[in-house]
């Protein structure tokens, strides 16, 4: 059976586009312009992947809305927030909002799919159990590449998407610096240097939550960022 | 001119009160002048009054006739009171002068006073005059006798004076006594020395002979244009008339040219002596004040008596204050300092015959103290006055100053600024000043907005083109999937190259408001900046291979707090500018200078200079000065970026010409 893509996206010719491109990869898409039909559209089968606008016809919030709605329908659906706006705000509270993913519309759409190709087998992956052979190791870090989940110590910490990607892209090969572009690639994204800066920065805080000594993430001013064992 | 300079003139425009004051003093000193000198004349008629009729207390004459009316001589019709005549001064009139100390009777005119005026000059002729000064002093009368005579004849020695053959040059001296008799002494000498003056008696049977009359002596000295004879006559012998005559002679025993005050024919008197009663100093001196001259003359002007006490100082204090010297010496005008003078003539008792003069003169300290009085505290008054409102005047423009100062202040730092003047100056105020800072606070509001307006217009815009652009580009990603001619390939990948170049442009156009939103959201910690700027510059070194780099740093370790990422993307900024205006090829430096309380990051590169006037603006946002030819899409807000992270550092940024036109530093302070 085609795994469901609900889009939820005011403007008809994006998600029209949309829509076609998910169809092409062979997804089953269900388009809604607004909240309310989204929400009575997945009240009614929850799909297997939401993609949600931020700004709905007239509500300027109503995606962060509609996320919390579908979050409170399932813990496991995976959400992308897909926005025009790339502000730090939106994004942390996308994020906060249990959104998996958070993307700029100027992502290509080879790129979008790309990131629900990925969604989609780190839900899957979630569902067998861990394979050894997919986990990398570096001192404390234990990285799941399949399941896309991140240990430290032993405790699972919480990444986004993105988030998990640059985490992967660094520790793969501690010592080495990634300059942004390198992490951009690794992450599938189109990202700011600035957007970049407090993905990393938040990436740290999360270790930090549960190790406050850890510093395995380093900047390195005017090049990138690398991962210390 | 500053407004303070011209509300200090305004003040300065008070001083005419002590101008004015002034003016107001020299009117009040006339009218006080004027007062005195009425003053004085009714002090001088009244004390001339009172000595109306009263010859016994002018003339010493007068008073040996009332003595000899009392013994009973008649001698009504010539008496000094009711003669007319008397008072009348006739060229035989002598008065003489009060001497202060007796003359030597030597013959030499030096120890007597030396006043032209005082001489009576007597002239029959030419070759025939001489000239009499008379004195008194102390109860004797003193004669100075300068006789014009070309050949000086002495009395044959050791004959009888009365042989006439042996008869020189002689002075006969005429007098009447108290008791109203004639009395005639002569002067004869037959050598130089001292002379007594003989008296002609007439003895039994008419045998006349020459007496000495020892109370009458004096001395004869020849001069070169003939001889002087000074002598000395106690007053107790003279009564009323007095009078000298001369007999000339060329030749001994000829006969002589006879001329003087007497009359010739019987050595009679016709002139007076003219001389103060004694009482008349102690009468005058009743009326004596300080400051104060009486004198009374005779009608024709000789002083018959002086009481002065013109000099006294009148009681006012002589202490002059030196503020009020130096006010006099603004004030005072030449020849006011003169004494004022008051004359009255005095009347017998029937009012018709004037029997001397009183003059009063009074010393001008008085008044013109008085007048200092005045003046002194008026033109206290009203400099204290001027100072006070000029120094009001003062404050007031320096508050006006301070105000104007600060409002100037405000809208500068609000133009050229950074900050955003929430609270415009002086804006509570009730007067003109709070309407004009009421209006440019409003102006400034408006601008304010409308800088705010355009400065969010270009993230509005990105935000809003944004959606066309994800049509087309998503519209693009599609049709790659679908079968395509690969001559139209070719038009899809224009369009593609076409939306990336305009996804780029958005990104610029919003980098400012994502700085700014990485600031609000930045967290400040302690770090090294030394190896973050090193790190950074080794960058830059791969990043642009076609510019040398520099980095200068004494400094082994600069810790300050802020954000490392944000002083990175500064430098990127600064390094992105001085990478596009510089040529290839050149060096860059980098140059990290610590302070006390600031780090000084300098990026020198050696590009074209900076229009001076421009260099301000540098760092406003939307603002660009680029050269042309540069495809890359540009906003204004590189530097502008710098500028923010420099403030959020509580720092500045700067753009200066190196010396020599050598190129361009670009400095940010940020604080320690």
């Amino acid at each position: 059976m085609k795994r469901l893509i609900a889009i939820v996206e005011d403007e008809p010719a994006i998600r029209d586009n949309y829509a076609a491109a998910f169809t092409r990869e062979g997804y089953a898409v269900r388009t809604y312009a607004n909240r309310a039909q989204a929400l009575e559209a997945c009240g009614a089968r929850l799909p297997d992947l939401a993609v949600i606008d931020i700004s709905l016809e007239d509500e300027p919030e109503g995606g962060f809305e509609l996320c919390r709605q579908l979050r409170a329908m399932s813990a496991e659906l995976p959400i992308i927030f897909l926005t025009a706006r790339d502000s730090e705000l939106d994004a942390v509270s996308g994020l906060r909002l249990g959104a998996d993913d958070f993307l700029t519309k100027d992502l290509s759409l080879p790129h979008l799919i790309a990131r629900v190709n990925a969604l989609f087998r780190r839900v899957e992956a979630l569902r067998r159990p861990a394979a050894a052979a997919q986990v990398v190791r570096r001192g404390a870090l234990a990285l799941d590449a399949e399941r896309m989940t991140v240990q430290w110590d032993g405790r699972v910490v919480l990444l986004s998407l993105t988030e998990f990607w640059i985490v992967h892209a660094l520790a793969r090969h501690p010592g080495h610096v990634r300059n942004r572009t390198q992490l951009m690639d690794a992450a599938n994204v189109v990202l700011d240097d600035n957007t970049i800066t407090s993905h990393v920065k938040r990436i740290r805080r999360k270790f930090q939550a549960l190790d406050p000594k850890f510093d395995a993430l380093q900047t390195v001013y005017g090049m990138g960022y690398r991962w210390v064992e | 001119m500053s407004l303070r300079l011209k509300l200090l003139l305004l003040g300065l425009a008070t001083l005419v009160l002590p101008w004015a004051g002034c003016r107001y003093a020299r009117e009040m000193e006339s009218a006080l002048r004027q007062g005195e000198v009425d003053s004085l004349n009714s002090l001088s008629q009244t004390i001339a009054t009172s000595l109306q009729g009263r010859t016994d207390l002018l003339y010493r004459e007068s008073a040996a006739e009332t003595g000899a009316h009392a013994e009973g001589v008649a001698e009504s019709t010539a008496t000094p009171a009711t003669d007319p005549d008397f008072y009348r001064a006739t060229p035989y009139d002598l008065e003489p002068l009060t001497l202060s100390a007796a003359p030597l009777l030597d013959g030499y005119a030096e120890d007597w006073p030396h006043d032209p005026g005082a001489w009576s000059h007597f002239e029959k002729d030419p070759h025939h005059r001489f000239a009499l000064l008379t004195g008194v002093h102390e109860r004797m009368l003193y004669l100075l006798l300068e006789v014009h005579d070309e050949h000086p004849l002495f009395d044959a020695p050791g004959n009888n004076p009365l042989e006439p053959s042996s008869f020189g040059d002689r002075v006969w001296l005429g007098f009447e006594d108290p008791q109203g008799e004639q009395q005639q002494v002569f002067i004869a000498a037959a050598a130089p020395g001292a002379v007594i003056a003989r008296r002609v008696e007439s003895g039994e049977y008419g045998r006349q002979s020459a007496r000495l009359e020892p109370r009458i002596r004096g001395a004869w000295t020849p001069t070169p244009d003939g001889y002087r004879l000074e002598l000395r006559v106690p007053l107790s012998l003279i009564g009323k008339g007095f009078g000298v005559l001369i007999d000339d002679r060329d030749t001994r025993g000829a006969l002589p040219v006879s001329y003087g005050t007497l009359r010739a024919d019987d050595l009679h008197t016709i002139g007076h002596l003219i001389l103060a009663a004694p009482q008349l100093n102690t009468y005058l001196a009743h009326f004596l004040q300080p400051g104060l001259r009486l004198a009374v003359t005779t009608p024709a002007g000789r002083v018959l008596a002086r009481a002065d006490a013109l000099a006294q100082p009148t009681g006012l204090g002589t202490e002059t204050p030196m503020l009020e010297r130096l006010y006099r010496r603004f004030i005072d005008r030449p020849g006011e300092r003169t004494p004022l003078i008051a004359a009255s003539p005095i009347y017998d008792r029937d009012h018709a015959v004037e029997i001397g003069q009183l003059e009063v003169t009074r010393s001008p300290e008085r008044w013109i103290r008085l007048r200092d009085r005045a003046l002194t505290h008026m033109l206290n008054f009203t400099l204290a006055t001027s100072a006070i409102v000029v120094g009001a005047i003062l404050v007031f423009a320096a508050w006006l100053a301070l105000r104007l100062a600060r409002l100037r202040r405000a809208s500068e730092s609000a133009l050229t600024g950074t900050a955003l003047v929430t609270a415009f100056p002086e804006t509570a105020a009730r007067d003109e000043l709070g309407d004009v800072a009421r209006s440019f606070a409003t102006l400034l509001a408006r601008l304010q907005e409308y800088t705010s307006y355009l400065r969010t217009l270009a993230g509005k815009l990105a935000h809003e083109i944004r959606t066309p652009l994800t049509i087309v580009r998503s519209s693009l990603d599609n049709l790659e999937s679908e079968e395509v001619p690969p001559t139209a390939r070719t038009y899809l990948e224009r369009a593609r190259q076409g939306t990336e170049r305009l996804n780029g442009i958005l990104k610029a156009m919003g980098a400012a408001s994502r700085v700014e939103e990485a600031i609000g959201g930045a967290e400040r910690v302690s770090f090294d900046l030394v190896p973050v700027l090193a790190s950074a510059v080794a960058a830059y070194r791969g990043a642009f291979p076609e510019r040398q780099f520099g980095f200068d740093c004494a400094a082994g370790e600069v810790r300050m707090r802020g954000a490392p990422d944000l002083i990175v993307q500064l430098l990127d900024k600064l390094i992105d500018n001085a990478v596009d205006f510089s040529p290839t090829g050149s060096t860059i430096t980098v140059r990290l200078l610590p302070e006390p309380h600031a780090a000084l990051l300098e990026v020198d590169n050696a590009g074209a200079p900076l229009d001076p006037e421009l260099a301000g603006r540098a760092f406003e946002s939307l603002w660009q000065s680029r050269p042309g030819g540069d495809t890359r899409p540009h906003f204004g807000l590189g530097l502008y970026i710098v500028r923010l992270i420099a403030e959020f550092h509580g720092g500045t940024a700067s753009a200066t010409n190196l010396p020599g036109g050598a190129g361009v530093r670009f400095r940010v302070r940020l604080a320690r």
